[in-house]
């Protein structure tokens, strides 16, 4: 449902008439689950959620150009690539504008990429405005992570965690039981990946959490970004943390490499923050104060 | 003295109905997830369960002294074995629950009637009966009925308050429902001590 009134977006509105472009708007959505504006600049669609007075980017795609990835941390997601290169079935939670399956179907077109995303609007949305075009490899069901995971009979190469409602992931998604429950429906090479954010006390449990089920984490920093992304698997060894023993360069994936720099996406490789997790508490579902851990200082770009 | 023990047992009956919802949603989301739908039914249930504890208050502050006698006690009963269930065997119970059920919502409906609509509906009914207590004491009905539904509103926003910032942040929730039972079992125990129906007069 459109809908208007939210002062931020009538003074955007009003900037933006003075000089927008002609095709460019300002549209916001009031659904079950989040409160959205959708803004045209240009070529540049920007899906942002609203909360707590200020907006947060959840995605953003070139019209022009579907293959540049606007938000900086979808790239990092890729790293992915370095410990699993050649996924034939992944599985993204949260679908957001769909920036990462561009690039992904276009890197590995005989990959299956299944996305879930809980919010019905926001999948119209990507189809009506970020100009999403679902296919039989890249499906999109609509519903709870949590569920479509403990439900799903496959097992992924890739299984992706990126699942925000205004800068906040529901706390089901933070837990030790959840990531067991993902690790079960990897492959015996697969990957899990998650989005953290590094500047509130949540960032040291989930890391605790995730080291608790995942015995090799790997952690790349997304440059000048509060993003953090996390690369885990299941198995000891072979050992995926030293960068030496990872496929680099165009042999890994000649279309991947055309869209990504690999080796500035393997530099952005950084430290298990070992001081701050020692004392954090492990999440699970029968203790998990998501809300009160995250103070949301830092999202996938500054609030607006 | 006394009046200020029954107006806490009030607020803390408030408080055990309300906190409990929060307690619920917690135990329901590894399961359901915690989309507008899971909310819908847990909301739902509880207003069933204080509409139906209403009425059968109300059923059980009429009766005479002996049938009231064995229906405060059954229903406190009911209440601490109900609430019992819920904490030691709620997580199995769902995990069944999941398993048995592939749709969303008769998997909801079957958890929120199996593990909260019973201890709700007898703590609720405690209500009325205590509206009884103080009409009985002297307190005009109405006036009775508008303070012990005041109060125990009142201990509703304090249940919500207390579980989400400060009962949650600090403790699992497993411990938080094995209090949840404790408590209820000393503010039934007392209420059942203060609600004692006089003896019926003797008939001739």
């Amino acid at each position: 449902m459109k809908r208007g009134g939210f002062p931020l977006v009538m003074f955007a509105l009003a900037v933006a008439s003075a000089a927008a472009a002609p095709g460019d708007y300002v549209e916001s959505y009031d659904t079950p689950y989040n409160n959205l504006t959708v803004q045209k600049t240009g070529s540049v669609v920007e899906l942002r959620a609203r909360s707590r007075a200020a907006e947060y980017l959840e995605s953003a795609v070139d019209l022009d150009d579907p293959l540049r990835l606007v938000v900086p941390y979808t790239r990092t997601l890729f790293a992915a690539a370095f410990l699993q290169p050649k996924p034939q079935r992944v599985l993204m939670i949260g679908l957001g504008g769909a920036g990462f399956n561009r690039v992904f179907t276009h890197a590995f077109p005989a990959a299956l990429l299944q996305s879930v995303e809980l919010d019905p609007k926001v999948f119209e949305l990507c189809q009506s405005r970020l100009g999403f075009k679902p296919t039989s490899q890249t499906p999109v069901a609509t519903m709870d992570g949590r569920l479509y995971v403990k439900r799903s009979k496959q097992t992924w190469d890739w299984l992706i965690l990126d699942a925000f409602r205004a800068g906040f992931v529901p706390p089901h998604l933070k837990t030790q039981e959840f990531y067991r429950e993902c690790a079960a429906k990897l492959g015996e090479r697969g990957v899990f990946v998650t989005n953290l954010h590094t500047s509130t006390e949540l960032y040291a449990s989930d890391l605790k959490t995730i080291q608790s089920v995942f015995p090799q984490v790997v952690l790349f920093q997304t440059t000048g970004r509060g993003n953090v992304i996390v690369c885990a698997v299941k198995y000891r060894a072979p050992s995926v943390t030293d960068p030496a023993a990872w496929p680099a360069g165009d042999p890994l994936n000649a279309a991947l490499a055309a869209c990504i720099d690999l080796k500035a996406l393997a530099s952005e490789k950084t430290a298990l923050p070992a001081d701050e997790t020692r004392s954090a508490r492990v999440l699970t579902d029968d203790f998990a104060p998501v809300e009160f851990l995250d103070a949301m200082k830092v999202n996938n770009t500054n609030p607006r | 003295m006394s009046r200020l023990l029954f107006y806490s047992l009030v607020t803390v009956l408030g408080i055990l109905s309300m906190g409990f919802q929060l307690l619920a949603s917690r135990l329901l989301n590894p399961h359901f997830g915690s989309s507008l739908i899971v909310w819908s039914w847990l909301i739902s249930t509880f207003l069933a369960a204080f509409s139906l504890g209403s009425i059968i208050g109300g059923w059980i502050s009429d009766a005479p002294a002996r049938p009231r006698r064995r229906a405060q006690l059954t229903v406190a009963a009911l209440a601490i074995g109900s609430l019992a269930f819920t904490a030691f065997f709620g997580r199995l119970a769902l995990d069944r629950i999941e398993l048995a059920f592939t749709e969303l919502t008769p998997g909801l409906l079957v958890s929120c009637l199996g593990l909260f609509f019973l201890p709700v509906t007898m703590l609720s009914s405690f209500g009325p009966q205590c509206v009884q207590h103080l009409a009985a004491q002297g307190t005009p009905p109405g006036q009775a009925s508008g303070l012990v539904y005041g109060v125990s509103t009142l201990g509703n926003i304090a249940g919500v308050m207390l579980t989400a910032f400060v009962l949650i942040p600090h403790f699992p929730v497993s411990t938080l429902l094995y209090g949840w039972l404790g408590v209820a079992v000393g503010c039934l125990g007392c209420l059942l001590v203060m609600l004692r129906p006089p003896a019926d007069p003797a008939t001739p």
